[in-house]
């Protein structure tokens, strides 16, 4: 463009779109593929609309099941909007697959700031046999309630899956959570886990 | 020179012991300050043979001879002493008898004494009897206090007047009876015989009889401080009358007695010459006059007249009258004195003598309550203060203040054990909708329980005011929409409780109406029951054959739509 008129006068600045996801990989469609663990399978079958829609009318992501391959299958379409959209989807997927609930797991889709933190128990303390039965019995509680407790106070869902441990939830909590886990692993009893939980989650709701 | 000696001692101890006494009495006096052994010798065999000779006269002695040789000055002394005194005491009765008795004396020393050159006076030889004792005895005195003077000079220097003195009080006692031989100066025995008779004519029934002891004695000391002079005779006369006069007082006779006592040396034997007469004079006016002390003019002999003749005028009234202004002389002279400690405001340590506050009771403000007495008595009603107490339950215990709340109690939010209903997407939605204030829910369990605790108390207390409608409460507006058939269209207020009044009656046909079952089932016959049960079939197959209407109506619908898409 020539300058000529002043030297004040600049050429007006270009407004750029952000890039789709198509343009950033100049054309070429990408991939996430998110396999189904066995126990997982019927209630990804039972829950497979409530997974589907989401994704497919919100996120604008390809979904399928390869059901030979045993994996869930994403894809970019020309309109995704935003190249995040897919790691979101896969990581939806995923916390599906590790045994969250769809309800909960949604929240990744709509929140940022939600991660899942998976760890296990012999990460913290090296038990065997009756004293692992005994760590997951302590961990759970009666019926659930102590896990239930924990999720209602820090605002996350926990899910032990024998003796993996996933939390998921924003960083804050997660680290709270996870603190009660392991006391919890560590042999303190439930009563003093709750009083903690107590006291921490009073100064988490002064905060905010 | 002792003369001739009473005694028939040894030959040739005698003169040795009356040349030790010669060469003693002819020695200086300023010699026998310095120690020298011939002086002790000396000394030693006089005081031997003066013990000796006077062994006879003392038949208690336990010594035969006076032991000298290896013993102390106060060992050979007190020999002497022993000796000595049973000596005195036994001349004394003798004398005193003699003065009874003056004729058993010429008896005695017609027998006794041929070498005597007054024979007619045996008052003389008595005298000169007792003279001779009395100056052994004088002489021994003071050659004891000689030996003694090795030893210790000053002292016996004063001892030695001292004893003189005695020996010169004693020779005036006991020469009371007796002739005065004694070359004083003071004692004349004539003037004393005459003066004894004129006083006791005159003051004969005035005067008790335990005045008159004194009376001597004072009369004593009066001749001793006599003089030629008739004024003081005089002075003395009226003295004696004053103090006749005045002798009912006891009191006065008592300070006399006092003041005499408190007599001086020089008062009496007129160290300062007249000076001694007229403090002598003095003395004896003690009890009318205290302080004559500074004066010692010759207006005291004046004064002592005036008053002599006034108080023989006086009457007892006057006399009173006289006491009262002598004491308010001296209450005035005690005001412009400086007032006592004790009178004074303030009084510090420093202004009052050393331990004077002891002796002053003083009365001073005790801050303190004094500790109770315990008594029997008091640990009775206190003990039954405790039983009664004991018994009510009334204890005073200290009780805690209330704590004022500082700040309004935190809502405590329980940990809910159960499984949330809400996904944790929901609950974030929640959240943000909250703090974005788009939709203000408070929506949490607490809140929940409030409202149904609430609703509950409410209907609790319709119910307590309709039994009771003292206050009249409304019936509570619930806002829910159902639609109640039976109700009235008009709530109106009555006077009688809700719960007695007949304002929600029903009527009989909207209790029951005709229909429904009437009869139970226990009262049916078998014909009725078969008519219930077909009743019911007929009914059922009626709905159930509308549900499958309905159903098929949805099915073909959907249909429809499933077709329209697949095309």
């Amino acid at each position: 463009m020539e300058v000529e008129n002043t030297s004040s006068s600049l050429p007006v600045k270009p407004n750029f779109q952000p890039l789709k996801a198509h343009e950033i990989s100049s054309g070429q469609v990408q991939f996430r593929k998110v396999p189904v663990p066995p126990h997982r399978y019927t209630p990804l079958k039972k829950a497979w609309m409530e997974i589907y829609t989401p994704i497919y009318d919100q996120m604008k992501i390809d979904i399928r099941m390869n059901l030979k391959g045993r994996k869930v299958e994403l894809k970019t379409r020309p309109d995704t909007p935003d190249i995040s959209n897919l790691q979101k989807c896969a990581d939806f997927v995923h916390a599906f697959m590790l045994g969250f609930d769809v309800c909960d797991a949604v929240s990744l889709l709509r929140l940022d700031e939600l991660y899942v933190e998976s760890f296990e128990i012999k990460d913290v303390k090296t038990l065997r046999g009756d004293h692992l039965s005994r760590a997951i019995g302590r961990l759970s509680g009666k019926g659930g309630k102590t896990k239930f407790a924990i999720e209602n106070s820090t605002r996350t869902r926990i899910v032990i899956a024998d003796t993996k441990i996933h939390i998921l939830g924003s960083f804050a909590n997660i680290k709270i959570a996870r603190d009660s886990l392991c006391s919890l692993i560590l042999g303190s009893p439930a009563g003093k886990v709750y009083s903690k939980l107590r006291a921490v989650t009073a100064r988490l709701a002064e905060r905010f | 020179m002792p003369t001739a000696a009473v005694t028939a001692g040894d030959g040739p101890e005698t003169t040795a012991g009356r040349e030790a006494l010669r060469k003693l009495k002819s020695t200086d006096p300023p010699l026998y300050l310095c120690p020298s052994e011939d002086l002790s010798k000396a000394a030693r065999l006089a005081s031997e043979y003066l013990f000796s000779s006077l062994k006879p006269y003392t038949p208690k002695s336990p010594f035969s001879h006076l032991l000298v040789n290896g013993f102390d000055a106060e060992q050979i002394w007190q020999q002497i002493d022993l000796q000595t005194q049973p000596l005195i005491s036994s001349l004394r009765r003798q004398v005193k008898k003699f003065e009874k008795n003056p004729e058993e004396i010429r008896n005695l020393f017609n027998l006794g004494e041929k070498d005597k050159k007054n024979d007619g006076n045996d008052v003389g030889t008595i005298s000169n009897g007792d003279e001779k004792m009395e100056n052994e005895e004088g002489f021994d005195e003071f050659e004891d206090e000689e030996m003694e003077g090795d030893d210790d000079d000053d002292e016996e220097e004063e001892e030695e007047e001292e004893e003189e003195e005695e020996g010169n009080a004693h020779e005036g006692k006991e020469e009371d009876g007796g002739g005065g031989g004694v070359e004083d100066n003071f004692l004349k025995i004539k003037e004393l015989e005459e003066y004894l008779e004129e006083d006791e004519a005159r003051e004969y029934g005035l005067k008790k009889e335990k005045k008159q002891g004194k009376r001597d004695q004072e009369d004593d000391n009066d001749k001793e401080g006599d003089d030629e002079d008739e004024d003081d005779d005089e002075d003395e006369e009226e003295e004696d009358d004053e103090l006749g006069v005045m002798g009912v007082d006891v009191g006065e006779d008592d300070e006399s007695g006092e003041e005499l006592e408190n007599a001086r040396y020089e008062d009496f034997f007129g160290g300062k010459g007249k000076m001694g007469q007229k403090r002598k004079s003095k003395l004896l006016h003690g009890s009318d006059n205290l302080d004559m002390d500074g004066e010692l003019s010759e207006e005291s002999s004046d004064d002592e007249k005036n008053q002599s003749q006034k108080k023989q005028k006086l009457s007892t009234h006057e006399k009173e009258l006289e006491k009262l202004h002598s004491t308010i002389e001296q209450m005035e002279k005690a005001n412009l004195e400086p007032k006592t400690w004790t009178m004074q405001g303030e009084v510090t340590a420093a202004k009052r003598p050393k331990n004077s506050a002891l002796e002053v009771d003083l009365d001073f403000e005790h801050n303190v309550r004094p500790a109770p007495v315990i008594t029997e008595e008091v640990t009775a009603s206190l003990e039954e203060l405790i039983q009664k107490r004991i018994l009510e339950g009334r204890f005073d215990d200290v009780q805690k203040p209330p704590t004022l709340p500082s700040r309004a109690p935190r809502e405590v939010k329980e940990l809910d054990e159960n499984k949330s209903k809400k996904g944790l997407a929901e609950i974030y939605e929640e959240e943000y909708v909250q703090k974005s204030g788009l939709v203000s829910t408070a929506v949490s369990i607490s809140d929940q329980q409030k409202k149904e605790a609430g609703m509950l108390f409410k209907e609790l207390c319709l119910k307590l005011d309709a039994l009771s409608h003292f206050h009249f409460t409304p019936k509570p507006v619930i806002e829910d929409l159902s639609i109640q058939a039976n109700v009235p269209a008009l709530a109106m207020e009555e006077i009688a409780p809700l719960a007695v009044s007949d304002a929600a009656m029903l009527a009989p046909e909207e209790v029951f109406t005709g229909k429904g079952d009437i009869k139970e089932d226990s009262e049916l016959t078998q014909a009725e029951r078969k008519r219930r049960r077909a009743k019911k079939k007929r009914k059922f197959k009626a709905v159930a054959a509308k549900r499958m209407a309905n159903k098929v109506q949805h099915s073909s619908l959907q249909n429809r739509v499933d077709g329209n898409e697949e095309s």
